[in-house]
């Protein structure tokens, strides 16, 4: 039961750490233009929450890419090297 | 005048003594010796320049090249060495302290090498004495893998002396220095000193090595091994190669690799050395690019990733010194057992270093590469490295604590892998001020900055910065909740392209062995024919021209038989076979003389008639 109530209380402060990092970045965007322009060098950096899609999404890649890759092709029994 | 040794001498020289000493001051001494160097490190920065130098046939010898960039690697080279040899303390064998000092105080040695000769000569020592940080495993796993280490380390070091060598030839000049980059033969020296840097840096497809046997030396050696080898491989890299090209895609790429990897692994050791590659990657592109911000990058990340790099491996080879075990189909829920807890987060401090943080040491110098990469126009590069950051968290920072620390086990109502060990204290006092190092550096990067070759104009804590760091890895955080059933280990290995060495090198054995070897002896068996006919001949001459006259004869009678000619020739034959090799005509010596005698009257005749008679 305590651990269970834990849990809930890190998903609530991580619910609150990605809307408080997409809200921060939209008021950064917003007010700080001059600031921001410094470090943007793509255009896609200028989008609102760029990083958080691209966190997700290269997150989600990256797992499905790799265990594709690895089903497929690369991934041996563990004695592979001592049969062939 | 100098006042002060190289510090790679006092590893080096003071490894000796480690013998010799007993219990408690040997504790004392193996700790003094980093500290002493460090110390000395200090003196030396004070002074600018190149000493130690030593003629040698006509060349000099450089030993100590004192400048910001060799400083700053020696600084980091020896905290690390005071931290590893912390955590090591309690290991009994004095040869792995032995070795882990010398291969220490190379690494030293081909930092401050101002010479391309003194480069080679650490550079092998460090190769020999890391070898057997792998060997004191005693396992069949790791002797195997340390000969594939060795081997592939011989390679890399014999193509960096052809290189040297053919660049002495060309040059004339010893110094290492930056090299000639083109297209071409002409580059040939600078190629193959490259592909020999490049082995050390474990850059693919030349970095099998090190995910091969990095897992498999001593718990203690492991860590040492994390720091040295790869980090004086980008050292090397900035001082002769700097703005190459090539390199920012080789890092780019590389960076990726490692993590693609980290996803198949179900070693942890094995999971954190792809994670090697893939930070070293980082590194590898900073110095690709070449700027003055990429190459501070470059130098700070190494700095930042040797310490945390250890930290890791230092949390990793606590919780195989307690269970035994280090793969994660036989790990996990280990959370709730004394020392685990503070063993999870000293290791991850180190996952949210390497991870980048905000307020962690990743995250002042892995965004520098990042940031100099922007600033280079280089998109799809940014990309690839921002994506490395991902799959970096992903791992280091979520899949292993998840599967080590809590998993499935609990749900599962498998029996827990119960700590068998108690660890040594030593191991957690060297976790704490390596941990400190990572979030001191984090809170107050400019210690770290003040200490770059250049002038590094970067501030981390830009707001933008954070921004962006923080949603790209709490979303990162958000993928991995959702898709964590995927991630569980499984019991298999990956292939990588040490497979080209272990399955058809093999097979190159066997065609060696077999086919071409019988190949071999069936020419050997028809040249011994012809010689044993030439033997035969040579024994009498005029009756074997006979006989052989005879053979050809009978074979071209035989279709008219009866022949009364055949039978005549067929009996001469016959005869003359038994005979063989007969009596042999001999002549006398006087016939000798004469032969010798007409030989040299037909070179008088030529010697005294050329130019006069004929030209």
């Amino acid at each position: 039961m305590g651990i269970k109530l834990e849990q809930k209380h890190l998903f609530g402060i991580l619910y609150v750490c990605l809307a408080a990092s997409i809200l921060a970045d939209v008021l950064v965007n917003f007010h700080g233009q001059a600031e921001a322009q410094a470090h943007t060098a793509f255009l896609w950096q200028t989008i609102p929450g760029f990083s958080a899609i691209y966190g997700f999404v290269g997150c989600v890649l990256i797992i499905v890419v790799s265990k594709a890759l690895g089903h497929l092709w690369l991934q041996r029994e563990e004695d592979y090297y001592e049969k062939h | 005048m100098i006042e002060w040794v190289h510090p790679g001498l006092i590893f080096i020289l003071g490894a000796l003594l480690i013998p010799v000493l007993k219990g408690r001051w040997k504790k004392i001494y193996l700790l003094l010796l980093p500290i002493a160097a460090l110390i000395d490190l200090l003196y030396m920065s004070t002074s600018r320049g190149v000493f130690w130098r030593i003629p040698l046939l006509g060349y000099e010898l450089v030993f100590g090249r004192v400048d910001q960039l060799s400083l700053v690697f020696g600084y980091v080279f020896t905290i690390a060495a005071f931290c590893m040899t912390l955590y090591a303390l309690h290991v009994k064998e004095d040869g792995h302290h032995v070795s882990a000092f010398l291969y220490v105080g190379s690494t030293l040695g081909v930092v401050f090498a101002g010479d391309l000769f003194t480069l080679y000569l650490f550079w092998e020592v460090m190769a020999f004495s890391s070898l057997f940080l792998i060997w004191y495993r005693k396992t069949k796993a790791s002797s195997e893998a340390g000969f594939r280490y060795i081997m592939v380390h011989i390679f890399g070091g014999i193509c960096l002396l052809a290189g040297i060598i053919l660049h002495v030839q060309n040059t004339g000049s010893i110094a290492f220095n930056s090299f000639n980059w083109g297209t071409g033969w002409g580059y040939l020296p600078s190629y193959l000193i490259f592909l020999g840097f490049l082995i050390n840096a474990a850059v693919p497809p030349l970095h099998a090595w090190l995910a091969d046997a990095y897992p498999e030396a001593t718990i203690t050696g492991a860590v040492f091994l994390t720091a040295f080898t790869t980090k004086s491989a980008i050292y090397v890299l900035i001082r002769g190669f700097s703005g190459v090209e090539i390199l920012i895609w080789l890092g780019a790429i590389m960076a990726v690799y490692g993590v693609i990897y980290a996803v198949l692994e179900n070693d942890i050791r094995r999971l954190l050395a792809y994670h090697i590659i893939s930070q070293v990657g980082y590194m590898v592109c900073g110095v690709g690019i070449g700027t003055w911000m990429a190459i501070d990058g470059s130098i700070a990340h190494a700095f930042c990733h040797i310490l945390y790099k250890a930290l890791l491996f230092m949390g990793a080879g606590v919780v195989i010194e307690m269970t035994g075990r280090s793969k994660f189909t036989e790990l996990g829920g280990l959370y709730k057992y004394k020392y685990m807890p503070l063993t999870f987060w000293l290791y991850m401090i180190g996952a949210f270093s390497i991870s980048g943080f905000p307020l962690f040491n990743g995250f002042v110098s892995k965004t520098m590469v990042v940031e100099a990469s922007a600033m280079a126009d280089l998109p799809i590069v940014w990309l690839l490295l921002e994506g490395a950051s991902i799959g970096t968290f992903l791992h280091t920072g979520l899949k292993v604590p998840y599967l080590t620390w809590f998993g499935r086990r609990d749900k599962d109502k498998e029996p827990v892998v119960e700590p068998v060990k108690e660890p040594p204290k030593n191991m957690f006092v060297a976790m704490g001020i390596t941990a400190f190092l990572c979030v001191f550096i984090g809170v107050y990067p400019q210690a770290l900055y003040g200490i770059l070759p250049y002038p590094a104009d970067y501030n981390p804590y830009a707001a933008s910065h954070i921004i962006a760091m923080s949603q790209l890895l709490l979303f990162t955080f958000v993928a991995f909740w959702l898709l964590r059933g995927m991630l569980h280990g499984t019991p298999t290995i990956t292939l990588d392209t040490d497979w080209f060495y272990r399955v058809l090198g093999k097979k190159f054995i066997w065609f060696c062995e077999k086919p071409l070897i019988s190949f071999a002896d069936s020419i050997d068996e028809k040249v011994r024919r012809i010689a044993d006919s030439f033997v035969w001949f040579s024994k009498n001459p005029p009756v074997a021209s006979r006989i052989m006259m005879l053979t050809v004869s009978t074979v071209f009678l035989r279709p008219f038989n009866p022949n009364p000619l055949y039978t005549r020739y067929a009996n001469d034959l016959e005869e003359l076979r038994k005979l063989y090799p007969a009596e042999v005509h001999r002549l006398a010596i006087g016939s000798g003389v004469l032969l010798v005698l007409m030989f040299f009257t037909l070179y008088l005749i030529i010697y005294l008639t050329y130019g006069v008679l004929w030209v």
